[in-house]
């Protein structure tokens, strides 16, 4: 047995050197290796001082712009980055991903102040929340006006607490400040087949009735839209519970879904448009509906630009030269569609903020309007609106003209409306599910009052 | 005499070096624990210190106590995503066991191909949890998804249904996590058949028992406590399923899928209840502390016994 006195100094036991480590040895050692590593500390943090500078050298010259991915982006990404390029010499840097993930990640961004970003492209009803946290940036502080040339309903969509409309309690008395600016003008219209319909049906009765006659299952069905919980649903009921005469608040936030003329507009939605829908309409998302009018198992849909641009694509439509647009068509409430415009908006935390008001106003510039109406997207200028090349070859514009003109509508100014979708779209998804309306709306109003109560609309 | 000075010497740089000695394992460990503080305690003091505010445009607003802890309980949402959740995690871990027990018995009994049939077992389990949301959500859509296609090969037309309603939707995650992990019960349990000790076996063989009176009275006795052990593991890791929900139904159709992991998400990230969401995920966490607890109290009851 060897005691722990007894081991040799050099102590080699079990094939494990142990050497007593003493006070002095241990100084001596630290003392040593601090020393050694100076020379390399020393390198390394000048290195890292030559890529902060080499980094702050590129930054100068660049923009970074986060987006959900989107079908009505894309002439912006193909055409007018290059030419913003080209123009002004600095780099865009464009970062994508799902409409969710980025909704919460640009968020984030803005609150922790991370700087990821240096301008937000958004669906336009996270404006409330975004400019009420805030994580946008007072556009006006920032040298950007908005001038007469911007469609109206558009530019109101980047104001916090909106110019129209009910206001949050907390925001009654503030000035409306400018946060976002339109970007894509983006909303619903109506795309039909040709050969079914001839011309674009007026009212949702007459669209109803040609869709059972020329429709052939499994072949062909009447009409389609989006049936997933949420967002998806509620986009594609929105425009028929409108037009069928429904409201979703009054001017006080008062829940008015599941009044009569709700239920009525939303029992049309849930059972006479699925009775012309393909079977599993309920897990029909926008890749789903967009494949059925454009591979042809669709006779007719209300949908956004996004989808719509590709109907003459021979790449992405089957169905070339068979489709057209018109407006949504009329019921007992008009004929309504849904903005849902991209708007840009300049985060809190950009950390190359001069270029990103720099890419702000050049975007909004006639020339730069007119390029991305002639690439086939949907300006936010009238004067791009106006433009004769565009209109010749971008035949959406006229129906979106049309359709501004006839009724359009954006969802509430309210930073709420995220967790107001998702109780109606799931109360939505339900009834579509069952096929009838049932007691779905007005579970949805209950939860829906709660909460809003909860958080001081309304006593 | 200068043996003598040099263990003196030694003996007294020793005395010196005492204390230091004494510190080295604190030294030595410091920057593991620090690492643990700054990920695992701070985020966890953090989060239950969020779990009492209350949260506003992006913003806590006020110290709410206990209220957020109290509001779930009168909140539909959340009673409802507990009990799909509840749900889900008993129907998928229990058939996760039956057919991991069976597989993992399967190939310790040294069945021609076992060797191979180890190897494809345990590859469901190597996908990414997205990657198997992404490739369900393609078998199962109803119009140009693999069942789909199947049938109509098969039969000539006809489409399957299976995300359009609650049900079979629910039905059809539960198989998405029964493929996945079937596979880690399966590894778990065969370790730990082939660890026992096989005189009991022959004894019972030599005795005449027949396969399933031994597989009754020796080989579910024994494993039992490996049993428990990965029925604890799975348990804890189903309640955090979110990615393949996620992919595959977001929630729908209605909450039929909507596990607490989803809702907790959604309300702290998406509509920027950030204490109620802490609130919820951490009473989640409890209900799954509690459940392991019980569970290794018991294995150790069992191993004492």
């Amino acid at each position: 047995m060897t005691s722990r006195d007894e081991r040799p100094p050099t102590g080699e036991t079990d094939g494990l050197v142990q050497r007593p480590l003493t006070r002095k040895k241990f100084v001596a050692t630290a003392v040593g290796a601090a020393l050694a590593t100076t020379p390399l500390v020393q390198k390394t943090a000048r290195a890292a001082g030559y890529r902060t500078a080499a980094t702050a050298r590129a930054a100068k010259g660049k923009v970074v712009i986060g987006a959900f991915v989107d079908g009505g982006l894309v002439p912006f990404k193909d055409k007018i980055i290059p030419l913003f390029e080209q123009d002004t010499g600095i780099k865009i840097e464009f970062l994508q991903d799902d409409y969710s993930t980025f909704f919460e990640k640009a968020f984030q961004d803005g609150l922790t102040k991370a700087g990821q970003f240096d301008v937000y492209i958004m669906d336009d009803p996270w404006i409330p929340q975004y400019a009420s946290a805030p994580v946008l940036q007072n556009l006006s502080k920032l040298g950007i006006q908005a001038d007469p040339d911007f469609m109206t309903p558009f530019l109101e969509l980047g104001y916090w607490p909106p110019r129209k409309g009910p206001r949050l309690p907390q925001f009654r008395s503030a000035t409306p400040q400018l946060y976002a600016l339109p970007f894509v003008g983006d909303m619903q219209s109506l795309t039909y087949r040709k050969d079914a319909f001839g011309a674009a049906p007026k009212t949702w009765n007459s669209l109803v009735s040609t869709a059972k006659a020329k429709m052939h299952p499994p072949q062909s069905y009447g009409y389609v839209f989006r049936g997933v919980k949420g967002n998806p649903i509620a986009a594609s009921w929105f425009p028929v519970f409108r037009s069928q005469g429904g409201k979703i608040f009054d001017n006080n936030w008062k829940v008015l879904w599941n009044n009569a003329a709700g239920k009525r507009a939303t029992e049309f939605f849930v059972h006479t448009l699925k009775s012309l829908a393909p079977p599993g309409v309920v897990e029909y998302d926008s890749d789903q509906e967009g494949a059925a009018i454009l591979g042809g198992k669709a006779l007719s849909i209300v949908q956004y630009s996004g989808n719509a641009i590709k109907s003459d694509d021979p790449k992405q439509s089957k169905e070339v030269g068979k489709l057209a647009f018109g407006t949504v068509p009329r019921g007992p409430g008009g004929s309504i569609a849904q903005i849902g415009i991209f708007i840009s908006g300049i985060s809190v935390s950009a950390p190359n903020q001069s270029n990103a008001v720099a890419f702000q106003k050049w975007f909004v510039t006639k020339k730069a309007q007119i390029a991305l109406a002639r690439a086939g997207s949907l300006p936010v200028k009238r004067s791009a609106f106006l433009d004769p090349v565009a209109s010749k070859h971008n035949r959406l514009q006229k129906t979106i003209l049309a359709q501004l003109i006839a009724g359009a509508e954006a969802r509430p100014r309210t930073p709420d409306w995220s967790k107001v979708e998702d109780i109606l779209g799931t109360a939505l998804n339900e009834a579509l599910s069952a096929g009838t309306v049932g007691n779905n709306l007005d579970s949805a109003a209950s939860q829906v009052t709660s909460y809003l109560k909860k958080n001081g609309y309304y006593k | 005499m200068a043996a003598s000075a040099a263990a003196y010497s030694t003996r007294r740089s020793r005395v010196q070096g005492a204390g230091l000695e004494r510190a080295l394992p604190y030294l030595l460990l410091a920057p593991a624990l620090l690492l643990i503080l700054a990920v695992v305690v701070y985020p966890l003091i953090y989060g239950v210190q969020q779990s009492f505010l209350n949260f506003r445009f992006g913003h806590a607003v006020g110290n709410v106590g206990l209220d957020n802890y109290r509001q779930l309980w009168s909140d539909p949402a959340f009673t409802q995503a507990l009990w799909v959740t509840l749900k889900f995690v008993t129907l998928a871990v229990a058939l996760e066991t039956i057919f991991g027990l069976g597989l993992a018995l399967l190939v310790a009994s040294e069945v021609p191909f076992a060797k191979g049939a180890r190897l494809i077992f345990i590859v469901p389990m190597i996908v990414t949890p997205i990657v198997v949301g992404i490739v369900f959500r393609l078998i199962y859509a109803s119009d140009v998804g693999l069942l789909t296609t199947l049938r109509t090969d098969i039969f000539g037309s006809g489409q399957v249904f299976i995300l359009d309603k609650g049900w079979s939707a629910f039905l059809g995650l539960v198989a998405l996590d029964v493929w996945e992990w079937t596979p880690l019960m399966f590894l778990i349990l065969l370790a730990g058949i082939q660890s026992l000790p096989v005189e009991p076996f022959e004894a019972a063989r030599v005795d005449g028992a027949g396969s399933w009176r031994v597989f009754l009275d020796h080989t579910l006795p024994m494993l039992s406590p490996i049993l428990a052990v990965a029925i604890a593991l799975r348990t804890i890791d189903a309640f955090t399923t979110f990615d393949q929900v996620f992919v595959l139904t977001k929630g729908g159709p209605g909450t039929s899928t909507q596990l607490i992991s989803i809702y907790g998400y959604n309300t702290a990230f998406k509509f920027d209840e950030f204490g109620y969401g802490t609130a919820m995920l951490l009473t989640v966490a409890l209900m799954v502390l509690a459940f392991a607890a019980i569970t290794v109290r018991l294995i150790r009851r069992q191993a004492t016994a």
